[in-house]
């Protein structure tokens, strides 16, 4: 069994174990919000819940947003949500890589809103968009399935110069 | 001519690493069909009807006699031994093997081309007028902002997935050339209060739903060019449609917003980023600038009008239509026709690639164009030499004296190559060109504008020809829809009157689809109509339809022959 590419996480240009998985609100059980335990990314839809239900939360989150997602709807600015013990990441997760919303969302977090955190691709990653994604202030990645992360460690160095001087370089 | 300094070569050597990378991890298994294909497509590769098609940028339709003298190596090692030009200013090799794409990207390398964002959904080759630099109608020269613009564009991160392709043109001449009016933005470079700046055009384009570019800023300066480019991509990347392929070009979402509505959203974003790190300083300007080559002109003297062409009519023909004003007393521009009659619109083989090269070498600075109208353009040749030149392109079967009449077809593969054509588009164009092969007839008739594409995807721009031939499919079976009256340019009324430069016009479908073998004797018809009805020579074919309408020339097709027009098209039908 070839190792799921889901486990290891491209980080700062460095790969290390991913211990992140996404929280599956379970209405049956009438839970709502995640467990005040490591390692729950939830979608950007619970964040606000999150913030109300669990102002005392120990163990920090990553919220993960839509490509077509709002920066208003984080709610918080930019510098209260980076100085929160409960927030350890934005990611941004992609249903199809080709789908370019994501790009210009990761512009803007980083540009327009101000975001200093980590910043995370999840879902279609490809080796061979890592780059482009490093390149809109993206610092974390998670590959797909199939998609070696050591090849998307080395990809993150494909090109050593670039045309646009807004963007920024990626961290290898 | 621009020439690559350090980091163009060193970015466009390492594209070809990553290609090859890309196509063993496919040809390995290790990279899916679904995923290859955007990322082939990115670098210009289309798997065809026969086999892939490789489409390799030619920046702004600039082209060196070396590179050229590669074009011509690689369709003899790599292709039948001919390459296509395309109406953006690009060339074609229709028979590579896939996994030999990325030697020919690394053949390419050698000589400062490649294959980069050549298709795909996101920013194309800039195109622009095949007389930029040398028109005497010039205000500015786009030259060194195409270059600005390729540069912006190439692996552009936050740009490289957009909802659909997307195309720039940019003109700088009292004429536009370069139909910034059916572009997804088209610049018109221009010259306000002692500034350069550009008037910004969004939301052209043809295709299945051709709508003409709206005028959404009238100056941007110089400085802001690509933050104001940012903005508009920005605003179309992340709201243009993408449930539907048909819908998600930039013109769409103009439409629905209303392009004032549109203008607003791209201002209040601009006013956001402007004076950002993409704004443009005089150093990078004169960087980029500085690694142009010009043409080091002697000082000559307009040689007087007369001489060789009074004894020879076939040279005096070919100087009528084939050689264009230059700025620069003593030169002329040369089109080089690649409309023969006989080979496919726009096809040239690698002798033929060979010999312009040479005589760009020997006439013309080593430089030649290549125009969206699918011919290659000589731009700084002596008039003095212009005989020797017109011998030497005779010869080679590149002499044909119909740039900008009727003959000069603009024309796409179509069905024989495309997959996706409903029809064929080059036996059209052959029979047309069969059809009026005499030469005094055929410079008689003027200045006509006529483009055939073999499906609504619209690739030779019918929409955008005097006359437009669109191929379409009814039951299984080859029609063609005739379109009157578009224009690529001049039909902009702005307040002050009617402007030459910018402003595209949709022709109008004159009536049904007529069976293919009918399409020359209804162009006849039409331009029969035209001849009769004109006030006089300077009065040409696009001005008659414009003062009389369709109407005329539909009556002439349509009810005037009716019985053997329709006729025909029965006993087709029931063939």
């Amino acid at each position: 069994m070839p190792e799921s590419a889901a486990n290891k996480l491209i980080l700062n240009g460095q790969l290390e174990a991913n211990p992140w998985r996404l929280y599956q609100p379970d209405p049956a059980s009438g839970c709502a919000l995640p467990p005040d335990a490591p390692g729950w990314m939830i979608e950007l839809s619970l964040w606000k819940e999150l913030l109300h239900a669990q102002p005392e939360r120990k163990c920090p989150v990553g919220i993960v947003m839509p490509s077509d997602g709002d920066c208003n709807d984080l709610i918080l600015e930019a510098e209260a949500l980076r100085a929160r013990k409960d927030v350890a990441f934005i990611a941004i997760h992609f249903l199809q890589y080709g789908d370019g919303r994501g790009y210009s969302l990761a512009w803007m977090l980083r540009q327009e809103y101000g975001w200093s955190g980590e910043l995370r691709a999840v879902g279609d990653v490809l080796i061979d968009t890592v780059h482009y994604l490093a390149r809109c202030g993206f610092t974390g990645f998670v590959m797909k399935q199939g998609h070696d992360p050591e090849l998307a460690l080395e990809s993150l160095r494909a090109f050593s110069g670039h045309y646009q001087p807004g963007y920024a370089n990626p961290v290898v | 001519m621009y020439h690559y300094d350090e980091l163009d070569q060193t970015l466009i050597e390492q594209r070809v690493t990553q290609f090859r990378s890309q196509t063993r991890r496919f040809l390995d298994g290790r990279l899916s069909e679904d995923d290859f294909r955007v990322l082939r497509l990115q670098n210009g590769l289309y798997i065809q009807r026969h086999s892939p098609m490789l489409r390799v940028a030619i920046p702004y339709g600039m082209l060196a006699s070396y590179q050229l003298r590669k074009l011509a190596e690689i369709a003899r090692r790599w292709d039948k031994g001919y390459g296509h030009f395309t109406t953006r200013q690009n060339i074609q090799f229709n028979w590579p093997k896939l996994e030999d794409v990325p030697d020919i990207l690394a053949e390419l390398a050698t000589v400062q081309m490649h294959a980069i964002q050549t298709s795909g959904n996101c920013i194309r080759n800039t195109t622009t007028d095949h007389l930029a630099g040398v028109a005497a109608d010039e205000v500015i020269n786009p030259l060194i902002w195409c270059e600005i613009i390729r540069q912006w564009s190439v692996l552009h991160p936050e740009f490289a997935f957009l909802p659909r392709k997307f195309k720039i043109a940019v003109s700088g001449a009292a004429t536009d050339r370069a139909a910034v009016g059916v572009h997804d933005i088209g610049l018109q470079a221009m010259e306000q209060d002692g500034e350069v700046g550009f008037r910004v055009w969004v939301g052209g384009g043809l295709g299945r739903t051709p709508l003409v570019g709206h005028s959404i800023k009238p100056f941007v300066r110089w400085q802001d060019l690509l933050t104001y480019l940012q903005a508009v991509l920005r605003i179309y990347n992340l709201h243009g449609r993408r449930d539907n392929k048909y819908k998600a070009r930039i013109k769409i979402l103009v439409k629905d917003l209303t392009p004032e509505v549109f203008a607003q959203e791209v201002e209040a974003l601009w006013q956001r980023i402007k004076d950002g790190p993409d704004t443009i300083t005089q150093t990078q300007l004169q960087r980029i600038a500085h690694l142009f080559t010009w043409p080091e002109y002697e000082a000559l003297e307009d040689e007087p009008a007369g001489s060789p062409a009074a004894s020879n009519r076939e040279f005096a023909r070919w100087l009528r239509s084939n050689v264009h004003r230059h700025k620069q007393p003593g030169y002329a521009a040369v089109s080089v026709s690649l409309k023969a009659t006989g080979p496919a619109p726009g096809d040239i083989t690698a002798e033929q690639m060979e010999c312009v090269a040479e005589l760009a070498d020997r006439y013309s600075f080593g430089d030649l164009r290549v125009s969206h109208e699918q011919n290659l353009v000589l731009a700084d040749v002596r008039q003095r030499d212009l005989f020797a030149l017109w011998q030497a392109l005779d010869e080679a079967g590149l002499a044909t004296p119909n740039i900008g009449l009727l003959t000069n077809i603009v024309s796409c593969p179509g069905g024989d190559y495309c997959s996706l054509a409903n029809a064929a588009s080059i036996p059209v164009a052959r029979a047309i060109q069969q059809q009026f092969d005499d030469l005094d007839y055929l410079h008689d008739i003027g200045p006509l504008d006529l483009n055939i594409s073999g499906c609504m995807n619209a690739c030779s721009h019918h929409h955008i020809g005097h006359i437009g031939i669109l191929g379409v499919d009814k039951n299984g079976q080859e029609w063609y829809q005739v379109t009157l009256g578009g224009r690529q340019n001049g039909a902009y009324q702005g307040p002050e009157g009617r402007v030459g430069a910018g402003g595209a016009l949709l022709g109008r479908v004159i009536g049904p689809a007529f069976a293919r073998a009918q399409i020359p004797e209804v162009v006849q018809k039409l331009v029969t109509t035209y001849l009769q009805l004109r006030d006089s020579e300077n009065e040409h074919f696009i001005d008659v339809v414009e003062r009389l309408g369709i109407e005329p020339f539909k009556q002439a097709v349509y009810a005037k022959h009716a019985d053997s027009v329709h006729q025909k098209a029965k006993e087709m039908a029931h063939a």
